[in-house]
């Protein structure tokens, strides 16, 4: 029990690296997936093509071999350590690459959302003059949103986890911070127990905000 | 105010209007019958430019709609269509739902559009519905509420696709009223529908639409009396 209370500190330390990592790859994300799904749903191929890629790539390929890829390998070939420095350029691509690959399951949830708007909604606005924008604006979009909500808040719960997943390529996070305690305490059960706690009561309160949104935001109000 | 000049439509292989002519006068209500199939919700629905006509010529409200320079959402204002699915914006208050066309497409102010909007739930009998949200109210409510939805933007035409099909029928009546009550206005309705009372009873002019042509149109009492065409026969007989 001493091994944890001593320890605390700096386990809690890297929780909260992991929440900054989590926080980051969040919002970059929803930013991707945006620019993705609308460019999925484009009626201009090339940018289908490329959206259809992105996500075809990042689903079909492990996170953590995508990481070993582009945060180890790429370096091998493309000087991206001088450039961003040998610090730096280990974080910002794990960074980014967590954000890309959560990016394309977000494109998949928002182009979802806006496909799965009744069509008859869209049938009444045009009926009623509103151009394709303002369809897209006041009907479609507020409609779709709603029904985003519950699994892009899921999407988050598991980018959380999988910011576990950026320690093998030496980012300093919960897990890495929990590797380095047991090197010098041996405490591995302990320890372990403790780094899955930290998780589960973060993704606890995460899911039961998902679920509660879920009660509030249904698409049609009663 | 609506002038169809050989319209046709294809869906893929599929020739599902296989050339249509036809006019129609500025407060006319003129009933579309037909078996399901023959093309009358597809007609319908060229004419507000929800389908693209393959080939032919539609000019409605003053505006020619096959015209690629003409601006289908400018056109649109002027044509109010009432769908069978009624298609209220599922997140939007019954108020709302008749609002947000004259306030974003026509920049109507909120004062102005919301007076407009309880004067016409009074004509539909549905005051004191402004704030309930559409899947609270019954099929035949929601209906009447797309129609005031419609006429919120003013149209110089009102199309009505099955409107009474989706209904239980206790509710058809109160959706039939209102729909007499607009006719006896003066408003010009083209209405594809299965109620042939209504179209005895209110229609100008009844056509009978199958297999993608007009086959036959009249007055009521010449169509459901004295029928010339042994396909409007058959359907008739089936029907009544």
């Amino acid at each position: 029990m001493q091994v944890i209370v001593d320890n605390l500190p700096v386990l809690l330390q890297g929780l909260g690296l992991t929440l900054e990592y989590s926080a980051v790859a969040i919002v970059l994300m929803i930013i991707f997936g945006l620019i993705f799904a609308l460019m999925r749903i484009s009626k201009i191929w090339i940018l289908r093509g490329v959206s259809t890629v992105y996500v075809e790539i990042f689903r079909s390929t492990p996170l953590l071999v995508q990481l070993f890829f582009i945060v180890l390998g790429l370096p091998g070939v493309i000087p991206l350590n001088e450039w961003f420095g040998p610090r730096n350029y280990p974080i910002l691509a794990a960074a980014l690459t967590l954000a890309l690959n959560e990016g394309a399951y977000v494109t998949e949830i928002i182009r979802a959302g806006i496909q799965g708007v009744d069509r008859g909604q869209k049938e009444a606005a045009a009926s009623i003059g509103m151009t394709g924008f303002q369809t897209m604006r006041y009907i479609v979009l507020p409609q779709a949103f709603k029904r985003m909500i519950p699994p892009l808040v899921n999407q988050a719960a598991q980018t959380i986890k999988d910011t576990s997943l950026l320690a093998p390529v030496s980012v300093v996070d919960l897990v890495y911070k929990g590797e380095i305690v047991i090197a010098a305490t041996y405490a591995g059960f302990q320890i372990w127990s403790v780094v899955a706690l930290l998780y589960f009561i973060v993704i606890f309160i995460v899911s039961k905000v998902a679920a509660y949104l879920e009660r509030r935001l249904q698409v049609d109000k009663r | 105010m609506i002038s169809v000049k050989d319209l046709h439509k294809s869906f893929g292989e599929n020739e599902v209007l296989k050339g249509i002519s036809n006019h129609v006068e500025e407060q006319e209500v003129v009933v579309v019958i037909g078996p399901s199939g023959s093309g009358k919700s597809t007609f319908l629905r060229c004419l507000n430019g929800l389908e693209k006509a393959t080939s032919g010529v539609i000019e409605i409200a003053g505006m020619e709609l096959t015209n690629p320079k003409t601006k289908l959402h400018e056109l649109q204002q002027n044509v109010g269509m009432v769908f069978q699915q009624f298609n209220l914006f599922k997140h939007l208050s019954i108020l709302e739902n008749i609002t947000i066309g004259p306030r974003k497409v026509l920049k109507q102010s909120k004062e102005e559009s919301n007076a407009a909007a309880r004067e016409l739930l009074k004509k539909v009998g549905l005051t004191g519905k402004e704030n309930n949200y559409p899947d609270e109210l019954s099929g035949g409510q929601q209906q009447r509420v797309a129609i005031a939805r419609a006429l919120a933007m003013k149209p110089k035409v009102m199309l009505f696709d099955e409107p009474t099909s989706a209904l239980d029928p206790e509710m058809v009546g109160e959706v039939l009223q209102v729909m007499k009550d607009l006719a006896r206005e003066g408003m010009t309705m083209v209405v594809v529908t299965h109620e042939m009372g209504f179209a005895r009873e209110m229609g100008d002019r009844v056509i009978f639409m199958d297999d993608g042509y007009i086959v036959e149109e009249g007055t009521p009492s010449d169509i459901f009396t004295n029928a010339q065409e042994e396909r409007t026969k058959s359907f008739l007989a089936k029907i009544l």
